[in-house]
């Protein structure tokens, strides 16, 4: 199903930048037509015209993704309509005005959503890695800013220094960075950074996440930053460790990965509604009209809640909820009701059968959504807890484990290839006796920042045990493989932690098994073959990744 | 159970045509031919044999409704399956278009990745 469904994305791309080539006449079609209006009865036939390009615009643009110039396009269709319905001669000129203004603004519309890519099936690319964010660095201190930007850049930050305060408050006037970060005093501006980002109108409007470096924590400056809503305070010598533990900190909190939830209705008509309200609120929504396919669309779909319809052809929910809940993965998903049933004891008698809820239809959209999302978000909270590490927010053992497996099944049935790295650091128990395990922890949430920065989302991090971690890269051959994790172990022995005015670094050994060498492997086999090769690069004399040869491992020995 | 083989798609917007076709062909594995208005649907209906006619409600000229009305006039046409989709797919719409004889309504715009399953999942639903 992988490899037609890339080759379909790749299909449906090439229709949408067909479609995109000629909409732009389009546009320039309906905004000359809607001006030539002045409103007599005669020009029926040339609304009537509008009306159905409108209509059109308005059913294609959101078949395309291009959803603002949809809703634009629906909002004039309804207009047109309305008109058409009464003497074009009533038509109030003012009205006329806008509407003719509302078409010539489409072209403009379809230039801002043309940017963005179609959202209905978006493959992640692989290169390039990472996010990019903006960041401005405000130091006056040369070198010193230099440095900074040369450490963010090793976690895959891209940093815009500044070296005085009014060179970034020309470019504030323009621009907007994802995060400024400044220093407190600028002596030779005469200038104390806390009170120019008060005064100053470019400042004050930039509404963007703050952090303030300064070499004295004073009571004041501090005091200043806050009433300011500074993200932070940092004092130098500034730990860049920490700093990108505060930005990674920042920048999760907006980054959520939408919910998933599947429905199951025979009723397609409404289910399909479901899912358009529940898209619109930005959540992903599978549906299936047949119960039997249930079990698959879980399997493949994996979805946070299940909204299930109470009577179904051939089977009732409390069957299906049932069945669900043999499985021991789904027995902690959540399984709502949706039903037209206000019987109570009905639904107490379904309720026992395994599911959390009900929700009775009909209901309106914007409770759906709200009942939806606190729900899945509990899931998710309670998901995490049990299934991620609490020290760095990675996978445990056991999930990362069940990834591999899953994940390898995946690449094996479309065809791709997988790539599974183990990742270890070099000689961590003589920095947890030096420096104290505080010390230690922060190496621990560096490697995991690194890697969460340096990998796509679709790739499954986890920490596999003390110094130990995993990476799944599925769609990814050896080559790149090797590439992406050489790239992070590079970064990795570049970073300087301090500790009490002392200066040190880490290094890491990997060990890399690609699913192409292993045709016959398990997952476990897999995990077992990059754990060799990382004994390998431990033996070569550490900080360096090894790729495993592809003989499989030797079994029953140890 | 007969079986869905041959689609005959009915829309005025081409790029909207294209993405249906793609997806019914490449996806649902149907056989598809696409008609650009009601019209051209009611002659191009008896030469094609379609297993099932999905019909955009609002065409130019005659539109959906009219045209599945038109459909049923016709002794050879007048068994066919037609499946009407619709942008405004409100109650009272549904309920109207089915008691004109539409077999079932489709939301647009449809999800390219589902357009087939879900067409497939009526077809069984009367069929199955």
């Amino acid at each position: 199903m992988d490899d037609l469904e890339s080759e379909f994305a790749a299909e449906l791309a090439k229709l949408r930048g067909a479609y995109l080539e000629h909409l732009p006449e389009e546009l320039a079609g309906i905004a000359a037509c809607a001006s030539s209006l002045s409103g007599r009865e005669s020009e029926r036939p040339l609304l009537d015209e509008l009306h159905h390009r409108l209509h059109k615009l308005a059913g294609s643009g959101s078949t395309f993704g291009l959803d603002d110039l949809s809703r634009e396009a629906r909002v004039l269709e309804k207009q047109a309509r309305a008109w058409l319905a009464g003497p074009i001669e009533r038509i109030d000129p003012g009205a006329l005005a806008a509407f003719v203004r509302g078409t010539q603004a489409l072209a403009a519309t379809l230039r801002q959503g043309e940017s963005r890519p179609a959202p209905p099936l978006k493959s992640e690319p692989h290169a390039p890695l990472g996010r990019r964010i903006d960041i401005w660095l405000v130091e006056d201190d040369a070198l010193l800013g230099r440095e900074i930007v040369r450490l963010l850049d090793q976690f895959g930050y891209q940093t815009r220094l500044f070296t005085r305060l009014d060179a970034a408050e020309q470019a504030a006037a323009r621009e907007r960075p994802d995060i400024l970060i400044m220093d407190v005093l600028f002596p030779e501006e005469g200038l104390n950074a806390t009170e120019a980002v008060a005064s100053r109108p470019a400042f004050r409007a930039l509404d963007c996440p703050i952090l303030f470096i300064s070499a004295q924590g004073d009571f004041h400056s501090r005091v200043r930053a806050a009433r300011l809503g500074a993200e932070g305070f940092l004092t130098k010598p500034l730990d860049v460790p920490r700093l990108v533990d505060r930005l990674e900190r920042m920048f999760e909190e907006r980054q959520v990965t939408p919910h998933r939830v599947l429905i199951v209705d025979d009723d397609i008509t409404l289910a399909e509604h479901f899912r358009l309200v529940l898209r619109g609120a930005g959540i992903d929504v599978k549906v299936i009209t047949d119960p039997e396919a249930i079990i698959d669309a879980v399997a493949a779909f994996r979805p946070e809640l299940i909204l299930l319809d109470l009577m179904m052809p051939g089977y009732t929910g409390p069957e299906l909820a049932t069945v669900i809940r043999q499985y021991d993965d789904w027995v902690g998903l959540p399984i709502v009701y949706l039903s037209a049933e206000t019987d109570l004891d009905a639904q107490i008698q379904a309720l026992g059968h395994g599911a959390d809820d009900f929700l009775a239809k009909p209901i309106s959209d914007a409770h759906l959504v709200a009942a939806v999302r606190v729900r899945v978000a509990r899931a998710r909270q309670l998901d995490n807890l049990m299934a991620r590490d609490s020290l760095t927010g990675l996978l445990k053992h056991a999930r990362i484990k069940e990834e591999v497996e899953i994940e390898l099944a995946r690449a094996r049935r479309g065809g791709k290839p997988m790539s599974v790295a183990m990742i270890d650091l070099d000689h961590f128990k003589s920095i947890n006796d030096t420096y104290g395990h505080a010390v230690g922890d922060r190496v621990i949430k560096a490697v995991a920042h690194l890697m969460r920065q340096r990998l796509r989302l679709s790739d499954a991090i986890g920490r596999y045990g003390g110094e130990e971690f995993i990476a799944i890269l599925p769609d990814c051959d050896c080559d790149t493989a090797q590439a992406v994790i050489e790239d992070i172990r590079a970064r990795f022995a570049g970073l300087r932690f301090q500790h009490e005015g002392e200066e040190f670094a880490c290094t890491l050994s990997a060990g890399l098994a690609c699913s192409t060498r292993y045709p016959e492997a398990k997952g476990s086999d897999l995990l077992i073959s990059a754990d060799e090769a990382l004994y390998a690069a431990k033996r070569g004399g550490r900080n360096q990744v090894c790729l495993a040869d592809g003989k499989m491992p030797s079994l029953g020995e140890d | 159970m007969s079986l869905l083989q041959r689609i005959l798609y009915v829309d005025d917007e081409t790029g909207i045509q294209s993405v249906a076709k793609l997806a019914l062909e490449m996806v649902g594995g149907f056989t598809v031919k696409l008609c650009g208005s009601g019209e051209e649907a009611l002659r191009e209906a008896a030469a094609f044999a379609p297993d099932l006619i999905l019909l955009d409600v609002m065409m130019p000229g005659m539109d959906g409704p009219a045209t599945l009305a038109a459909l049923r006039e016709q002794p050879a046409l007048a068994a066919i399956p037609v499946v009407l989709m619709t942008a405004r797919a409100q109650a009272e719409d549904v309920a109207r278009y089915l008691s004109l004889g539409a077999l079932d309504v489709i939301a647009k715009p449809f999800d390219p990745m589902t357009l087939a399953s879900q067409v497939r999942a009526v077809w069984e639903k009367h069929h199955g």
